[in-house]
């Protein structure tokens, strides 16, 4: 809106505190993990007398982070690639082989696109009792696989913007139905394929409903499922559980720090398109 | 025959996509519908047709009358609330200062991290004991006595929707920014040199063409909001009593836990009818509305 460039100072003024106050549950939480018990009790706000790193050393002992970190890790990965596959591999007949058929096919797929996951949720759970999918890491990443819906949506409304003529020179040259796809469509859509590996991660990664329902045993926790069951384990030791949900904010706090330029360019890529 | 052959191999690439829907959209969709017209219990494998008797069932339970109130509750009010915040926050943003990079990131931050730990990482902060941070800083500041944050159903129902707008606003201001950055800046050119102050410019030309991004932003905050269910669960445990429960977590309780799956499943179809009818009549609202503006 300013036509200058001049920076207004007036601004950093007044955002300042409410700056402050939106990071203060994080400077909160990081300063408590240096302190012990009793000095969480006595003066959470400030910072440690003595800074202690025996927290730390504590949750490594006492919990599985690296295994559930790995567990998360391979839901998330494998889910993902599945479903961004899945999605573009979907989306290629639709938009370079319409016909009447595939109209109906994204119809289809559009109008179970509003159901929530909650409404399916007890046969769902039936149905992976039933296949024999509970507390399977392979279980969880296959239900995932139905997010492939919201991946077809944005893969499919960017391959409307690939000439046409490009997979028509294609077959000239002798390319097939499956080299198109796999060696002239697929590389193009790098940009929608990144905005739908932010979205995909961000829910897969976080996603807590699921995880609880269909993962039991300690030794399939995913990280969000760690943090949650240590919930009643340290209920009493605040800097303890603190430390440990330090910890498990890192990775996703490094996948922000790394990627967050793509993060805002694919919200709104994915918000206005999905 | 080349050109059926060419066409078969294109049908494949849908293959996976319509098995993996239809087996986990679709198919647990009608079975919900199904059941809820049923005595299914888990146990016997036959069930009874009982009509619509779990649906008269729903308004007799409290928790999934309190589920229903406090999640359209919540939905609609953390979409006020977030609304409110993130359009003020993004024409800040968008102006230049010096700590404008610093800012963005750190009000984007909180829609990073599951919405259970920003929860528990609340907890800490709402402890309702003396020696919550929160109470500790009101007893020091102004001599207020501690607060029962998360147990009294007014002061628990409020502090959930504040933190999922702490958590939300700043994703839905960067949203708001992408549109606002998409404004041209003659439109404010035109309207300074006509006299129109700052104020007026946003009211005149700002919020207008704010519309389209309200659209989106206010259609996924209700419907986010109506299938919200970690950050109540973490904080409250949907306590006290049913007051915060959300539908997601009455619908785990009725049917997972106490395999009553026939009511839940009455409950499903409920809130999927609710979700689809709101959508649709926002959707409907909100082009009437960027019509009238433009």
């Amino acid at each position: 809106m300013t036509s200058d460039n001049k920076k207004n100072w007036l601004l950093d003024v007044l955002m300042l505190p409410i700056g402050a106050i939106t990071f203060f549950p994080f400077y909160l939480i990081i300063i408590n993990t240096f302190k012990s018990m009793q000095e969480t009790a006595v003066s959470p706000l400030s910072l440690p007398k003595k800074w202690i790193f025996s927290n730390y050393v504590t949750v490594f002992k006492e919990t599985e982070l690296l295994r559930s970190f790995g567990n998360s890790l391979t839901i998330t990965a494998v889910s993902v690639l599945l479903m961004v596959l899945i999605g573009a591999m979907a989306a290629y007949p639709i938009v370079f082989n319409p016909n009447r058929t595939n109209k109906l096919v994204t119809m289809y797929l559009l109008a179970g696109f509003m159901i929530p996951f909650q409404t399916t949720l007890i046969p769902l759970f039936q149905l992976m009792t039933d296949l024999g999918f509970i507390d399977r890491l392979y279980g969880l990443i296959i239900l995932y696989m139905g997010g492939a819906v919201f991946v077809f949506f944005l893969m499919m409304g960017y391959m409307k913007s690939i000439p046409k003529e490009l997979p028509e020179a294609a077959i000239i040259d002798g390319c097939g139905v499956g080299g198109i796809f796999w060696r002239i469509i697929l590389p193009l859509l790098k940009p929608i394929t990144v905005t739908s590996i932010i979205y995909q991660t961000m829910w897969i990664w976080n996603d807590f409903l699921a995880p609880m329902l269909f993962l039991n045993s300690k030794s399939n926790a995913t990280l969000v499922l760690e943090v949650y069951s240590a919930k009643g384990e340290f209920s009493v030791n605040w800097p303890l559980f603190m430390t440990l949900t330090v910890i498990s904010l890192i990775p996703i706090f490094i996948f922000f720090i790394v990627m967050q330029k793509q993060i805002v360019k694919g919200i709104v890529g994915g918000a206005v398109k999905g | 025959m080349g050109k059926l052959l060419r066409q078969l191999k294109f049908q494949l690439f849908l293959l996976p996509i319509l098995l993996i829907y239809t087996l986990f959209s679709i198919y647990p969709l009608l079975k919900s519908v199904l059941l809820s017209f049923t005595n299914f219990d888990g146990y016997v494998k036959s069930y009874d047709f009982v009509g619509f008797s779990n649906y008269a069932k729903i308004f007799m339970d409290e928790a999934l009358i309190s589920g229903i109130s406090f999640t359209l509750l919540f939905a609609f009010a953390s979409t006020l609330l977030i609304t409110v915040i993130a359009i003020p926050l993004a024409i800040i943003l968008d102006q230049n200062f010096w700590s404008k990079n610093v800012h963005r990131a750190i009000f984007f931050f909180p829609s990073i991290p599951s919405g259970l730990l920003l929860a528990y990482i609340w907890g800490f902060i709402l402890a309702p004991i003396s020696s919550g941070v929160l109470n500790g800083i009101l007893e020091k500041l102004f001599g207020v006595g501690p607060q029962p944050w998360l147990s009294d159903p007014m002061l628990a129902k409020a502090s959930t929707v504040v933190i999922s707008a702490w958590a939300a606003a700043g994703w839905h201001a960067v949203l708001y920014l992408a549109f606002l950055q998409s404004i041209s800046k003659d439109y404010y050119e035109a309207a300074a040199i006509d006299g129109a102050t700052r104020l007026q410019q946003i009211r005149q030309i700002t919020l207008p063409l704010l519309a389209p991004a309200m659209t989106i932003s206010m259609m996924l905050l209700l419907t986010g909001g109506l299938k919200v269910f970690e950050i109540p669960f973490a904080l409250t445990r949907g306590g006290p009593g049913f007051e915060t429960h959300t539908i997601t977590q009455v619908i785990v309780l009725r049917g997972i836990s106490e395999t009553q799956y026939g009511l839940a499943s009455a409950m499903s179809v409920v809130f999927f009818l609710i979700v689809l009818a709101i959508a649709i009549f926002q959707v409907k609202l909100m082009q009437k509305r960027e019509e009238k503006i433009q």
